[in-house]
This record gives C-alpha cells, sequence and structure tokens, in this order.
C-alpha cells in the first residue's frame, strides 16, 4: 500500500514537472492567446463562404491521392508478402525471423511525411515519391500483420491433412491460406484506409496529392479555397471510413 | 497374412519429458481387425495411435505398417501417409472451408501435387468424397460451412475425410469424447460399419469401457506407456478393464456407463 503511494506520488511530480518545463521553455505568452481570439475569427470569417469555384482542383487532386494510396498499398502488399513470411515463427527460423522483426519496427518508427521528404529529395516532385513513400511505410505494419495471421493459424489442420498425405504445397493451399485468407483481406483494407488517410497530406511536402491545393491556397492567403479543399478531405475520410467498415465486417 | 500393423518393442519419451510415453510396447493387429485402446489419460493411446499414423519422430523399436517399415526419422512416404487415415480427436478440420472441400482435402494424398495443388479434383474423388458423405449421414451439409455445424456433425465430417482417403488403416484418437452417449455410439457404428465395407483395420481409443466392448472385437490395456493386456473383447473381464484406473481420482468411464 505504501510503495503503490509513493509510486502514485512519483509520478504525480514527474507530470507536474514536465508540464512546467514545457510552459517555462515554449515562450507561451498567455496574453497573446487572449489577444488573438479576434485574429482568429477574422481568419475562420475568410474561410466562410468557402470558394466552390475550385471542384475541379479538388477532384484531380483527390483523384490523384486515391491513386498514390492504391498503387502504394499494391506496392506495400507485394513488399509485405515475403517480409511477412520472413518474419513469421512458423515459417522462419528465429535468426531470421528476430532481426526481420526488428527491421519492421525500424520502418514502423520512421514517420510516412518524413519518408515522403527525402523521396521528394530522391526522386523529385509529384505522385511517384508519394507512392513509394507509402508503400515503404506501411510495409513496416503490414509484413508485421501478415506474419501475425500466418503464426494465428490453428495447426491440427495442417497436421491432418499431413496425416492424409497431402504435400507442403496442398497444405499450404487448402489448411494454411482458407485460415489466414479473411486476416489478410482485413489488416490490407485497413491499411488502406490508413494510406488513404495520411497520403491526403502528402502534397504538403510535394508528393502529389489533395495536399498540395491545401498548402498552396494556405500559403497564397485564399482561405475561401483552402475551406473548400478541407471539407472535402473531411468528406472522403468519413466516406473512406464507411465504405471499409463495411468492407471489413464482410471479411469477419 | 500380413498383419495392418506390427509393432515390436517400441519405446519413445517426448522431448524434455522425464517418463516415457510408450515403454516397449509390442503389439500386432491383424487385417480387417477392429481394436480398441482403452486406458486412463496419459496412458500412452494417443501416442501409440500417432505412431501407427508415421507422424511419431525419433522413437526406438521396429514397426512395420500395412507391410512397410517405418523409419523412426523421417516421415513414409505420401502415398503410405494416404494408407493410413487418422480421425482427430477435435476433428482438425478447416473451419472456413465448406464440407465437400474438407472430405476432398482427404483426397489430396492421392492425388500428385500439381492436382492438389490446383485442387481440380478427378471424377473418381469427388464420387469416393461423396460416398464417404452418404456412409457418414451428411450428404445433404455438403455446401455448408464447417464452422456451422455442430460437433456431431463436424466428428462426421472428420470421418468422411478420413474415409475420403480410402485408408486401409484407420486410427481413431477418441473419436466419440466430446459426444453424448447415443450420439458416440451411432459414429462407432457408422465408422465400424465403413471399416467393414472397406475391409479396413480400425484401432480407436476410448475411456468408455461400455464402447469398447460393444464396438470392438479386441482391446488393448494401457496404462502408464504400456501394454497392460491385449485380449479378445469376450475373453475380457471388467474387473481387469476397471483396474486399470486403479489410482485415478474419478472414474468418468464408469460413471459415464452408469448414466448411459
Amino acid at each position: 500500500m505504501r510503495a503503490r503511494g509513493f509510486a502514485s506520488f512519483t509520478a504525480a511530480v514527474l507530470f507536474a514537472g514536465a508540464v512546467l518545463w514545457s510552459l517555462a521553455t515554449t515562450d507561451v505568452e498567455l496574453r497573446r492567446l487572449v489577444s488573438s481570439g479576434p485574429r482568429i475569427a477574422d481568419f475562420l470569417g475568410r474561410m466562410f463562404p468557402p470558394d466552390p469555384t475550385v471542384m475541379e482542383e479538388i477532384v484531380s487532386g483527390s483523384a490523384e491521392t486515391l491513386r498514390i494510396a492504391i498503387l502504394g498499398t499494391l506496392g506495400a502488399v507485394l513488399l509485405s508478402v515475403p517480409l511477412g513470411l520472413l518474419a513469421s515463427e512458423t515459417m522462419s527460423p528465429p535468426a531470421v525471423y528476430r532481426p526481420v522483426r526488428i527491421l519492421l519496427a525500424l520502418i514502423r518508427a520512421i514517420p510516412l511525411i518524413l519518408v515522403a521528404m527525402l523521396m521528394v529529395g530522391a526522386v523529385g516532385l509529384g505522385p511517384l515519391p508519394g507512392i513509394i513513400a507509402v508503400a515503404f511505410h506501411a510495409t513496416g505494419m503490414l509484413a508485421k500483420f501478415y506474419s501475425e495471421a500466418i503464426d494465428g493459424v490453428a495447426r491440427a489442420p495442417i497436421a491432418a491433412l499431413e496425416s492424409a498425405g497431402a504435400g507442403p504445397l496442398a497444405r499450404l493451399r487448402y489448411a494454411i491460406w482458407p485460415q489466414m485468407a479473411p486476416v489478410v483481406a482485413r489488416d490490407t483494407i485497413f491499411r488502406f484506409e490508413l494510406n488513404l488517410r495520411e497520403s491526403l497530406i502528402l502534397g504538403v511536402v510535394g508528393a502529389g496529392g489533395i495536399g498540395f491545393y491545401i498548402q498552396t491556397y494556405v500559403r497564397s492567403f485564399q482561405y475561401d479555397k483552402a475551406a473548400s479543399v478541407t471539407i472535402a478531405v473531411v468528406v472522403m475520410v468519413v466516406a473512406i471510413e464507411a465504405f471499409n467498415g463495411a468492407l471489413r465486417r464482410r471479411f469477419s | 497374412m500380413t498383419a495392418a500393423a506390427q509393432i515390436d518393442d517400441v519405446s519413445f519419451a517426448h522431448s524434455g519429458a522425464d517418463t516415457s510415453a510408450l515403454e516397449h510396447v509390442s503389439l500386432s493387429l491383424p487385417v480387417g481387425e477392429i481394436v480398441a485402446l482403452f486406458g486412463p489419460s496419459g496412458a500412452g493411446k494417443t501416442t501409440l495411435l500417432t505412431l501407427l499414423d508415421g507422424r511419431l519422430r525419433h522413437w526406438c523399436g521396429r514397426v512395420s505398417i500395412l507391410g512397410a517399415s517405418l523409419d523412426p526419422d523421417h516421415p513414409p512416404l505420401r502415398a503410405c501417409r494416404a494408407d493410413t487415415g487418422f480421425v482427430f480427436q477435435e476433428f482438425a478440420l478447416v473451419e472456413r472451408s465448406n464440407v465437400l472441400r474438407n472430405v476432398l482435402n482427404g483426397r489430396l494424398g492421392r492425388m500428385s501435387p500439381i492436382r492438389a495443388f490446383f485442387g481440380t479434383p478427378r471424377e473418381r474423388d469427388l464420387q469416393v468424397a461423396k460416398t464417404a458423405l452418404a456412409d457418414c449421414g451428411i450428404a445433404d451439409l455438403e455446401d455448408r460451412r464447417v464452422d456451422s455445424l455442430s460437433g456431431g456433425q463436424r466428428q462426421r465430417v472428420s470421418i468422411g475425410r478420413c474415409l475420403a482417403q480410402e485408408p486401409r488403416l484407420i486410427l481413431a484418437d477418441e473419436p466419440v469424447s466430446s459426444l453424448d452417449p447415443t450420439r458416440a455410439a451411432e459414429v462407432l457404428t457408422l465408422l465400424t460399419e465403413a471399416a467393414l465395407v472397406r475391409g479396413a483395420t480400425v484401432v480407436f481409443s476410448s475411456h468408455q469401457p461400455d464402447l469398447a466392448r460393444r464396438f470392438a472385437q479386441r482391446i488393448v490395456g494401457m496404462r502408464d506407456g504400456r501394454v497392460a493386456f491385449d485380449l479378445p473383447t469376450s475373453e475380457l473381464s471388467e474387473a481387469a478393464m476397471a483396474d486399470l484406473y486403479r489410482d485415478a481420482a474419478q472414474m468418468p468411464a464408469i460413471s459415464l456407463r452408469v448414466a448411459s
């Protein structure tokens, strides 16, 4: 009891210390925050009414974002199948799956926007660096999910097919794959949804898609146009979520 | 006539275990006989069945199944594996596949690896599978997914898959332990009758003395990895069977018999 009291006291002190340290060193001027009320209102006012004339840009930007997400997901799937096999306990020895899992964790640790900036530097502006960045970033998660799908397969049906004289390929096809397929489908749809959401902002760093217009309109003070694009992005995210939710339920 | 299975002085211990799962076991199973392996949990029944199925590794002794000797360190050839059918205690079905697909899985060892992979059964494969379904009384379930079936139906699918292999030796590991007494008797009836029609030898393990007596011509009693007795059912006393459970805390077999 006493040990627990001490632990929560320590946690409270650390938390308070962290907040004070952040406030003291970040130069947060409370007066500025108070006086900025009218300025925020003015800013929001300039976003209204949203400018509907940018429909063409919205449609072409959204289409490009969708293409980046589709091709990026495809690239991630192609990379994740071999890496997922290598990261699985059942298909690979510890000397292989341990380093592969560490590699995947490192890939996951790099934010997409950072990968995209590096890729823009490497291959230039446009959707191509976006596609490469999405494929690379998504592989960190998707390969891990695939390896978990492989490792989650029940062993007994595999033993039963082996007992019946089925070879390794037939066992893969008729005992392992039917168990894995719904999990793989669900994980891939989930990752596609994340890819689409995350690639909406790729244009901000010049890696293609609708984010490019948000950046352009904000920088040129055309807030009414930026508002239209923002509304389009929100609508897209909601639509994707609804669509993928319906799709995922089919694979449960 | 060669024996369906000949076991000479086989011993085996699971890796890391301090006691043997099988100790100096010798048995000879004549072709066409129905044999019950009887004994408490941990007696070595499942291990012995796994050995007969060719799935056990690193045992000592000599074993020959249907005239072919087993290698303790390597799995038998595909054709030999198809000759022994195994009915698993927990069914071991592919839950998301339908009944016909699961039964056709029993044919995979009878197809070339390429045909097995691409999954185009020949007319004969389909015919054998459908006969097995009919024999198990589940012909009307062939399009149903296994995860929508009851325990008794699943056990029939599992037996159907075994029969579809056209096995000459059928090994059944506690095939009715999860079923109520009436269903248990039905399932053992269809298993033994299907075996009789096909001229196959059957070895099934059971905790239940009444079922062993009713369906087996011979009962092999096991305890602590050894064969305690090996007698025709008619010569075996109930006392000898009960004796195998002598220090068991409870006797599920006996109480179940009274209940049924």
